[in-house]
């Protein structure tokens, strides 16, 4: 091989699980690199163990014991000679102590540095550097966090505010307090979950804004300097401050706002000198159009299908090329926009009781297809949906040539999505779609609590899903269930790769 | 043969009869001629009063999972005469359960206390999030069923409430 | 024009395709089957569905006064015939239009011209097509006349039918002696398979690619064109990979604008309405000649969609309800690029055979950038009576080199038990470094390409998906250098590939 023609990695470990472990093993194997899963004891028969070039068992269910367990993940990158490591959204992702060890093991961490992590991960520290970037903030404050300066503070900010976790993300460690009265609790409450969740219960208090789009921008930035934006993500619809369904373009925005946002994202990243793919969060007031930083996430989203579709882009691709080095080929002016994507995410959960997570063992599962539908899973029949991770089941992604067609495409989809055994959040995802304030593009961060509170599924039940349930007492189709595909000698899992394997031909 | 389904509280009586060329089928005051065609993928295709219609259906112990026009249905069967399941889901009645699998991660109170309705007693994690149990009505805790860091199944129960 | 039920005269995985589109836009669908059919999956997916008749065409697809009945039975307003069946028969088209039907197609008279060969070569002639050299007349010529007209078309020469489509009642032919025999065999395969044996004769282009242009027509008369689609991976005449844009084309933007405008020079010569293609042969020197217009959707409409943006099945129902076009020639712009490989139920290692069977297990590839279009699902038998797409696999990548990665791990994930499938046959092709090159004509196939050989050295190589990666990472940092002048870019990576493969085996 010329020496100037090298591959980005041979090999590359990828630490994490469910769907985006099957989304990175994807982009590993149309890239000619070598995948290594890392799995937990309850994760032997996952998807994404079977689905890799090889995997390794790093310990015990708890996430404690095996994927959030760097240097576990580090003795099998190296047992197993991977070079790189990508470590997904959640567990190590965006754990500055975790990108160090990695490479301080001389392996590449795919994903921005340490410090650029460090620097955005500490909620108070990233709002006052951003504020000296330039970049517009909500009214906040980030300081000495003992419960009576956050006290003081909330009363100086006004009620509502918000409590988050200094060290923390994706809603965890998250409090709206609307009284005085209920912040001593609250902020009891958050401090414990964020210990739970990130090991560090400090806070910062901001002002919580009512009826406010949540709006990021995604960038990517390579280690020569340049650093692009990819437009946004409309992310409002919300349940406890976790995204349900995400899409692009948003409809709120203009191109004027949206350049403007663009820029603010890239001033944002440029100010902690951030390589690779990350996402700026604002709020914006759909009044006043103003936009507020609410903090980085120095990872990929679990919504970047939308952006990939929208602009052709393959994110994890690039997050890999630019983590081995190579120079984004794009400027600003060569990238665009084509139709609307829409996300919905298929949760174990159940609405109808504030969105408890369901566990179970998948049954049926029959993902949607057809043109311009994209399924990102993680699970198969027989996927037993246990209580130690995220229950994120599917991403149902849709695209089509504008919003209103991108929604009916949604709808379809959904509906004809197959899965049983398990509660989800399918009707629900349903339900929303259909909503006056969401056809509208109007719908905030408030709209859930707001509009589809309570819910409730509908109750009425067919004589057809009776005779249906009669029927197939004797009439069995029970094979599709939980005894298929579940099995590591199963020669028709779909996973399996065997060399040189041809259907159906006689040797 | 009859079979029965509970859905939402609400049993369902469904009346099959195996003849030529499909099931007679009765529920309530409506029967009709079913006719079914393929299973091969997990899809029942029926063919009720000249309509077509795809439905899929999993069973799990006593538990029958049915998928029909894109909407998902979920119904118990009963074993022999129990009809219970109704009832056990009533609240109000001091005795509190897991609502969901998760970890005992604090007991914020002790056997013999006094307790409010709304009171947080219990704190359960799950998934990572944080799941308060709180007391359904005034009285005096009688029983703790549960210690911290203890893993509990869905239903388990945890702790029972005397009224008073 | 306006219908809100459509009925689909078609099966498989193009009725499949047309009635997502049709419940997407909120539309009532009806289709329609054949006795095996009656478990098929558009069946199924349909809201009412009707029993045509036993399993030959004839008898069911075929059967248009069945076919209008049951429209007008469930108040069907409209009817999509797909392609193949009577996607093409003009008199079919009529029957609707006189049954106050609306026909989701162009009209009877645009499918009339454009079917009859020897009338299509003449019509866009005039309009100032160029159309390959051949035998000008729209009158049956005998096989006295055609003899004399050979050797001023020039051997090597076609022998084609003028109702013809599809391969049948072609015959190539190298010298004046062939002739004969050839016409003979042509004509009487022409009656078999049309009911006509009239034939003309077309010189033959050597080293020619099978390049064609998708067209959109509205009833107001405009008419936009779509880009082009490369179809030069035939077997007998048969396309088994498509992509768009053609590698032969690329960037040269002014050519591919060329043969735009040529195309749509074309439709504007039958007052064309709805979609259409225009297949060209093109020479290595960039001359392109009119080979015939296929007046219906095609196959491989989807590598246009993904390139375009364009939902084009969704387009041919609005402009039936007599809607404007959603886009003017400006709006067209083509992004990436896609590549569709057609899974048969063909046994590649055994010339092609087709093959039946019961699908046992399937497990189609998704994830980003993938699309399958099928009809077929577990358990569904693959019978002798249709033809033998099982379904079609399409990518789309950033560039071409990513489209051909991306195609080999989606290849790789696809998993069909029960009937033996040319899979094998295009993870072959994805590494051919001829066609990773984009070096190939409609030849390419039949005359270039052995599955045996070209497994033979695959074991000896299997880096080559690191070496591909590499190179297109390699290719889009040169683009951004601007280091390769335009249209001259790749060749030197792809010849490289082709030596390493070489020196590997």
């Amino acid at each position: 091989m010329p020496p100037e023609i090298q591959p980005p990695f041979s090999k590359i470990l990828i630490a994490n699980r469910g769907e985006i472990a099957v989304r990175l093993i994807r982009a590993c194997r149309e890239m000619g690199i070598v995948s290594v899963a890392v799995y937990s004891e309850a994760d032997a028969n996952a998807l994404h163990t079977r689905t890799a070039d090889e995997a390794v068992l790093i310990g015990a269910a708890e996430a404690s014991e095996s994927y959030l367990n760097i240097e576990r993940v580090v003795d099998a990158a190296k047992e197993s000679g991977a070079e790189a490591i990508h470590p997904g959204y959640g567990f190590l992702a965006e754990n500055p102590g975790s990108a160090q060890a990695v490479a301080d093991a001389s392996l590449t961490f795919i994903g921005p540095s340490p410090e650029a992590m460090r620097a955005m991960g500490d909620k108070a520290a990233a709002r006052t550097l951003m504020g000296k970037a330039g970049v517009p903030l909500v009214p906040g404050y980030q300081g000495e966090d003992d419960d009576e300066s956050l006290q003081k503070a909330a009363n100086d900010i006004g009620y509502p505010v918000l409590l988050k976790a200094a060290a923390g993300g994706g809603g965890k460690g998250m409090r709206v307090v609307e009284n005085p009265d209920e912040l001593e609790e609250a902020i009891g409450a958050a401090r414990r979950e964020a210990q739970n969740a990130f090991g560090d219960p400090r806070m910062i208090v901001e002002k919580y804004v009512t009826n406010a789009r949540h709006v990021e921008i995604q960038v990517l930035a390579d280690s020569h300097g340049n650093t692009l934006h990819l437009f946004e993500r409309e992310c409002s619809i919300q349940r406890r401050h976790q995204k349900i369904i995400e899409e692009t373009p948003s409809p709120l925005l203009d191109d004027e706002l949206r350049d403007v946002m663009g820029k603010a994202a890239v001033a944002a990243a440029e100010a902690v000198s951030y390589v690779n793919a990350g996402t700026v969060e604002f709020i914006v007031d759909p009044d006043t159009r103003q936009f507020y930083f609410l903090e980085m996430n120095t990872r990929l989203q679990v919504e970047h299908p939308i952006t990939e579709m929208l602009t052709g882009l393959d994110l994890v691709q690039w997050q890999i090329r630019i983590a081995a080095g190579e120079k984004l080929p794009l400027t600003q002016d060569e990238l665009s926009m084509r139709g609307h994507a829409i996300e919905c995410r298929l949760y174990a959960e159940d609405p109808a009781s504030g969105f408890l997570p369901a566990t179970g063992i998948i049954l049926a599962w029959q993902p949607p297809d057809g043109p311009g539908v994209r399924v990102d899973s993680g699970i198969s029949a027989g996927t037993e949906v246990g209580v130690y991770y995220d229950p994120l089941l599917a991403k149902i992604i849709v695209q089509a040539e504008d919003r209103p067609a991108a929604i009916q495409k949604m709808r379809t989809a959904l509906r004809d999505t197959v899965v049983l055994g398990l509660t989800t959040n399918r009707e629900f995802l349903l339900d929303v779609l259909v909503h006056e304030t969401f056809q509208k593009g109007t719908a905030t961060t408030a709209f859930i609590a707001q509009h589809m509170n309570p819910w409730l599924p509908d109750e009425y039940v067919p004589v057809e899903a009776l005779i249906a349930a009669a029927i197939s007492e004797f009439h069995s189709p029970s094979n599709t269930g939980a005894n298929l595909s579940t099995s590591e000698n199963d020669p028709y899992s779909p996973w399996k790769r065997l060399k040189g394997f041809r259907m159906g031909m006689g040797q | 043969m009859r079979l029965s389904y509970l859905a939402n509280g609400h049993n369902h009586d469904v009346d099959l009869e195996k003849g030529e060329g499909g099931y007679r089928v009765t529920v309530g005051d409506s029967s009709q001629v079913v006719q079914v065609n393929s299973s091969t993928d997990g899809a029942l295709q029926l063919l009720i009063d000249g309509k077509m219609l795809k439905a899929h259906v999993a069973a799990e112990g006593k538990q029958r999972y049915v998928w029909l026009n894109g909407k998902s249905y979920s119904f118990e069967k009963p074993s022999g005469s129990a009809r219970r399941g109704a009832a056990a889901e009533a609240g109000g009645d001091g005795i509190l359960r897991a609502p969901m699998p998760g970890q005992v991660r604090q007991v914020l109170v002790n056997e013999g206390d006094q307790v409010e309705n709304g009171q947080t007693l219990l704190l359960l994690e799950a998934m990572k999030m944080e799941i308060r149990i709180q007391a359904n009505l005034d009285g005096k805790l009688m029983k703790l069923h549960v210690a911290e860091g203890q893993t509990v199944d869905k239903d388990a129960t945890l702790l029972e409430i005397e009224e008073g | 024009m306006t219908f809100t039920k459509v009925l689909i005269a078609n099966r498989g995985e193009i009725a499949m395709r047309i009635l997502r589109a049709c419940r997407e836009l909120g539309i009532k669908t009806v289709a329609v089957y054949s006795e095996p059919d009656r478990n098929a999956m558009h069946v199924r997916y349909a809201e009412e569905a009707y029993l045509l008749g036993p399993a030959p065409s004839n008898e069911s697809y075929l059967r248009a006064d069945k076919i209008i009945e049951i429209a007008k039975k469930s108040e069907a307003g409209a009817i999509h015939p797909g392609y193949g069946f009577l996607s093409e028969n003009a008199d079919f088209a009529q029957a609707c239009e006189d049954e106050g039907i609306t026909f989701i197609g162009p009209k009877p008279e645009a499918i009339a011209k454009m079917g009859d060969k020897g009338v299509a070569r003449a019509t866009v002639k005039a309009a100032g097509v160029p159309v390959v050299p051949g035998t000008e007349t729209e009158e049956k010529l005998s096989d006295e006349d055609l003899l004399k007209l050979a050797p001023d078309v020039g051997f090597p020469l076609l022998i084609k039918a003028t109702a013809g489509g599809g391969g049948k009642g072609m015959r190539q032919v190298n010298d004046l002696e062939e002739m004969p025999a050839a016409l003979e065999s042509a004509r009487r395969e022409s009656l078999a398979a049309f009911g006509d044996d009239n034939v003309y004769l077309e010189k033959m282009i050597i080293g020619a690619r099978h390049i064609e242009i998708q067209v959109l027509g509205d009833n107001e008369g405009n008419i936009i064109h779509l880009g082009e689609r490369e179809c030069s991976i035939q077997r007998r005449h048969q396309k088994l990979v498509e992509e768009s844009p053609s590698p032969f084309i690329n960037e040269d933007e002014e050519f591919r604008q060329k043969m735009g405008a040529i195309a749509v020079q074309a439709a504007q010569a039958v007052d064309y309405v709805n979609a259409g293609t225009i297949e060209f042969l093109v020479d290595k020197d960039k001359n392109f000649y009119f080979l015939e217009m296929n007046t219906r959707l095609q196959v491989e409409h989807p590598v246009t969609e993904y390139v375009t943006g364009v939902d084009i099945v969704k387009e041919q129902i609005r402009i039936a309800r007599g809607r404007q076009l959603g886009y003017t020639q400006k709006d067209v712009k083509m992004n990436g690029w896609a590549i569709e490989c057609r899974i048969n139920a063909e046994d590649p290692y055994n010339n092609f055979l087709p093959s039946t069977g019961i699908i046992q297990f399937s497990s189609l590839p998704t994830g980003p950038g993938v699309r399958v279009d099928t009809g077929v699902y577990l358990g569904f038998n693959i019978s002798p009576y249709y033809d033998s797409l099982i379904s079609k696999l399409i990518v789309w990548g950033e560039t071409r080199g990513q489209a051909i990665l991306r195609m080999r791990r989606a290849l790789e994930e696809y998993r069909l038990v029960g009937v033996v499938t040319n899979i094998p046959f295009h993870q072959s092709l994805m590494e051919q470094h001829r066609f990773i090159a984009g070096n190939f004509d409609t030849k390419f196939v039949e005359e270039r390409f052995s599955i045996e050989k070209a497994e033979e050295g695959k074991e000896t190589n299997p880096e080559i998906a690191a070496i591909l990666a590499t190179l297109v990472a390699h290719q889009q940092t040169e683009r951004a250098a601007h280091i390769i002048q335009r249209g001259k870019r790749d060749t030197s990576n792809w010849k490289w590939v082709g030596r390493w493969e070489r020196m590997h085996r």
